[in-house]
């Protein structure tokens, strides 16, 4: 039986066969992080033991040379991908090889192929699973094979049947290491193993943040461009979308808004440190407006907003001051209460579920520029980037970060953003899926 | 602290603070009037002086914080009461009403006052009741206001406070402390929304930054949730719920601690986090979300207020405002706050007069005035 191009002796498979369901019997290296069975060159012996001597059964073919050269090339076996599995939603990345050839194809596991053709030919999965095709990377060349990248997304609470499904396609036989990062690889990893007999190589997710962006912003060579900065956000008729070169990005303030915000300054690829975070994020925003306006997805709680007008559910500065308050330099438009304008009942009664949508959306979003500009100002960087799904399909609050910044800080920091928004984690696992510890 | 009285002004001395949410008003009471001077004083001055120190409610939201009255405080030369008052911003006109029916601006008085409202509603003395304001800046009254208070103490007492044990709810106490080496300070005003300060000196300060999500945010949100109308029932209730089935910790992120940048379990990653499921929704109570609400309101002006003292290199931290008022819960947090997340460098300290500073300082400002306005 191969495995993804290995050959392997009769009787090793046919053991593994048999016991699939039990834990996957791989050989392992001393820390339970490794899984893969990839016999890399001056690996760690003990752990690449089984594999090496397979590996010497290898036939002298073409094909075979092909995944000989993969062995000596530190590649991974089919499929790749990483996963992120955060509070609110799990980001996946699969590279769908495109230069495979007949022999190879021939050979491929039935289980490889069908998860090949199943996330490639469509576009939603389930109820909830979606693939952003907009952000899709065609021709990327990764580890010496050529290929297209996807960016697929389904809530975190669907985990349970992504596991079943994962059990059910047998992914456990491909023998593959699962990159995961974010919370859930730490609290799923059970769930993992139990269920669909896998074992996770569990990466830190800031770690895997960084290491997301400037790879994607590497490799991001032709089509819409990678960072972004508006220019005269708050201005309807004005305001435009530009390409921002992210060339030399350091020192650079990295604020990832999920379901909640953390904020790192990076000062080299491997240098950074997390500044601070803030509990009031994407979810804080989705679960007061579910409360609020009665909506149920973070689609409708946007719709919702956009409609919305804040300045009649919170109290601005020309509320309480009756224009601005100019000893301290705070414009009558400003907010001095977010949802000031509630304690009242007749304005309650008289604002409308988009009003409050839209103050939910404007009060979190403000939070978090006021709390970052604070952090630019103590690191003394100029450059923030925003990333994390609380950003997609949300204009409305990159501009208003954009204008926040720029306004409060007197035109000193830029607000810059990425197209890949929430991926960078789970593209970031990927990339370790060579380093098996 | 010395006061320079040029001259005395006229009674009544008053000094108010217009806030966004509520109105502040210092009266001080002269005990020391001789015979003749009670014979000269005109009536409606006097009957100004009965309605206030002889009710401790007016109209239907007035209300005098007997508690806080400072006794036999001498000051310009006259000894008497220092009372403190507050009423709704939304009940201003009324009260604007009973300053023209008490013929108010016949006592030729300087009427200080700060806060927002003092510019807001300007015109609105000058045509509703003839009373011509002396405006002041909020921030320059609440400084002012503050030190004076902490120089008289409180009948005697300490008017400062802090907590020791603050992460332990057993053993948790409050403890007085005196403001001697007072500067540097940051100074968290928490009103309708809040102001941060950096006071170096008596007449040396700044203004580092603010957020609007402050006490006005949390009635607002409390109201809209809850469907309570006042700040104390909105308190009640979030003493009575659990904030944990509304927010999302690390814990139900992680599994555990997120161990690597040392944010344990218990800590709270999304607040609100659970709302997004419809059936975590249905299963909390109101007083589950007055209690989150007070919680991530309190906890991100707690996280904002340590990342300015960082800055400023700052350890001391004084929280003031009428947010909170009887609010134990949030004292008590910021408290935790502050010591737990910079590993206790830094220290909260409260005020026993909270939000009243700001119409002290109006109050002082009138005795240093040497015109009428």
């Amino acid at each position: 039986m191969e495995l993804n191009g290995f050959h392997c002796d009769a009787e090793g498979c046919a053991e593994e066969q048999e016991e699939e369901p039990k834990a996957l019997r791989l050989p392992r290296s001393k820390t339970d992080a490794s899984c893969s069975i990839i016999a890399t060159p001056g690996a760690d012996s003990a752990a690449a033991g089984g594999s090496a001597l397979r590996e010497q059964r290898v036939s002298k073919s073409t094909p075979a040379m092909l995944r000989l050269d993969s062995l000596k090339k530190n590649r991974p076996p089919f499929p790749w991908f990483g996963m992120d599995i955060g509070g609110t939603l799990v980001k996946l990345v699969y590279f769908e090889p495109k230069d495979i050839t007949a022999e190879e194809e021939q050979e491929e596991v039935e289980s490889l192929k069908s998860i090949r053709r199943y996330l490639t030919s469509h576009t939603a999965y389930g109820k909830t699973g979606i693939r952003d095709v907009h952000l899709e990377l065609s021709d990327l060349t990764l580890w010496g094979r050529k290929g297209n990248l996807h960016f697929i997304r389904f809530p975190t609470h669907e985990l349970p049947a992504f596991l079943q499904m994962g059990r059910d396609k047998h992914f456990s036989s491909l023998h593959t290491t699962l990159c995961a990062t974010g919370g859930g690889a730490f609290k799923y990893e059970d769930d993992f193993r139990t269920m669909a007999n896998l074992q996770l190589l569990k990466l830190d997710e800031l770690d895997c943040l960084i290491k997301g962006v400037l790879y994607i912003y590497s490799v991001v060579s032709s089509g819409p461009p990678e960072c972004y900065y508006f220019e005269h956000p708050t201005d309807p008729e004005r305001c435009e979308q530009k390409a921002y070169n992210l060339e030399n990005p350091y020192p650079l303030l990295l604020v990832s808004i999920g379901s909640g915000v953390s904020i790192l300054a990076v000062y080299s690829k491997d240098n950074y440190k997390r500044v601070t975070g803030t509990s009031l994020g994407g979810g804080t925003f989705l679960g007061l407006c579910c409360l609020l306006t009665g909506c149920s997805t973070f689609e409708e709680a946007l719709a919702m907003a956009t409609e919305g007008e804040s300045t009649c559910v919170d109290k601005l500065v020309r509320d309480i001051y009756g224009g601005d308050y100019e000893r301290f330099g705070l414009p009558g438009w400003a907010v001095a209460s977010s949802f000031g304008s509630m304690i009242c009942k007749e304005k309650r009664d008289s604002v409308s579920k988009e009003d409050l949508a839209r103050a939910t959306l404007v009060t979190i979003t403000n939070n978090i520029g006021s709390i970052t500009r604070m952090c630019a100002l103590n690191e003394n960087i100029e450059r923030v980037v925003f990333v994390g799904n609380f950003l997609r399909v949300n204009t409305l609050s990159m501009k208003l970060l954009a204008y926040a910044l720029d306004y409060w800080s007197k035109g000193q920091l830029k607000a810059l953003f990425l197209r890949h928004e929430g991926y960078f984690g789970a593209v970031g696992a990927l990339l370790e899926l060579p380093n098996p510890s | 602290m010395k006061l320079k009285c040029s001259r005395k002004p006229a009674f009544p001395w008053f000094g108010m603070d217009i806030g966004g949410t509520l109105v502040k008003l210092v009266y001080f009471e002269p005990k020391d009037i001789t015979a003749e001077e009670e014979q000269e004083e005109v009536e409606n001055l006097k009957s100004i002086r009965r309605y206030l120190t002889s009710n401790t409610a007016y109209g239907k939201t007035g209300v005098r914080d007997v508690h806080l009255e400072l006794h036999n405080l001498t000051i310009c030369g006259r000894t008497g009461n220092l009372h403190f008052i507050r009423f709704p911003t939304a009940a201003m006109h009324r009260f604007i009403q009973m300053g023209r029916d008490k013929h108010f601006s016949s006592l030729h008085t300087t009427l200080c006052a700060t806060g927002g409202g003092a510019y807001k509603f300007e015109n609105d003395f000058r045509t509703m009741a003839d009373l011509e304001l002396l405006k002041l800046d909020e921030l320059d009254c609440l400084i002012q206001g503050l030190l004076y208070i902490d120089s008289v103490s409180f009948n005697g007492h300490p008017e400062c406070y802090y907590f020791e044990n603050p992460s332990d709810t057993q053993n948790c106490i409050k403890r007085p402390c005196s403001l001697d080496n007072l500067f540097p300070m940051l100074l968290v005003n928490i009103g309708s929304g809040v102001s941060i300060l950096a006071v170096y000196a008596k007449d040396d300060y700044k203004r580092v930054t603010g957020t609007s999500l402050g006490g006005g945010t949390f009635l607002g949100l409390c109201c809209l949730l809850t469907g309570c109308e006042t700040f104390e029932e909105a308190l009640e209730m979030a003493s009575k719920g659990d904030s944990t089935n509304v927010d999302k910790l690390v814990k139900d992120i992680y599994g555990g601690d997120y161990q690597r940048f040392g944010l344990q379990g218990s800590a709270v990653a999304s607040s609100f986090g659970h709302m997004m499921s419809k059936e975590k929704r249905e299963s909390i109570s109101k007083e589950d979300l007055a209690r989150a609400t007070l919680v991530t309101i309190t906890n991100n002006i707690g996280s904002i207020a340590r990342m300015c003292a960082v800055n400023e290199k700052i350890e001391r931290v004084v929280f003031v405002g009428n947010f909170l008022r009887i609010n134990t819960v949030s004292t008590k947090l910021l408290a935790y706050a502050m010591d737990f997340w910079s590993k206790g460098q830094l220290r909260a300290l409260f005020l026993e007069h909270e939000g009243y500073f700001g119409a002290v300082g109006a109050f002082l400002e009138l005795l240093k005035s040497s015109d009428d306005a």
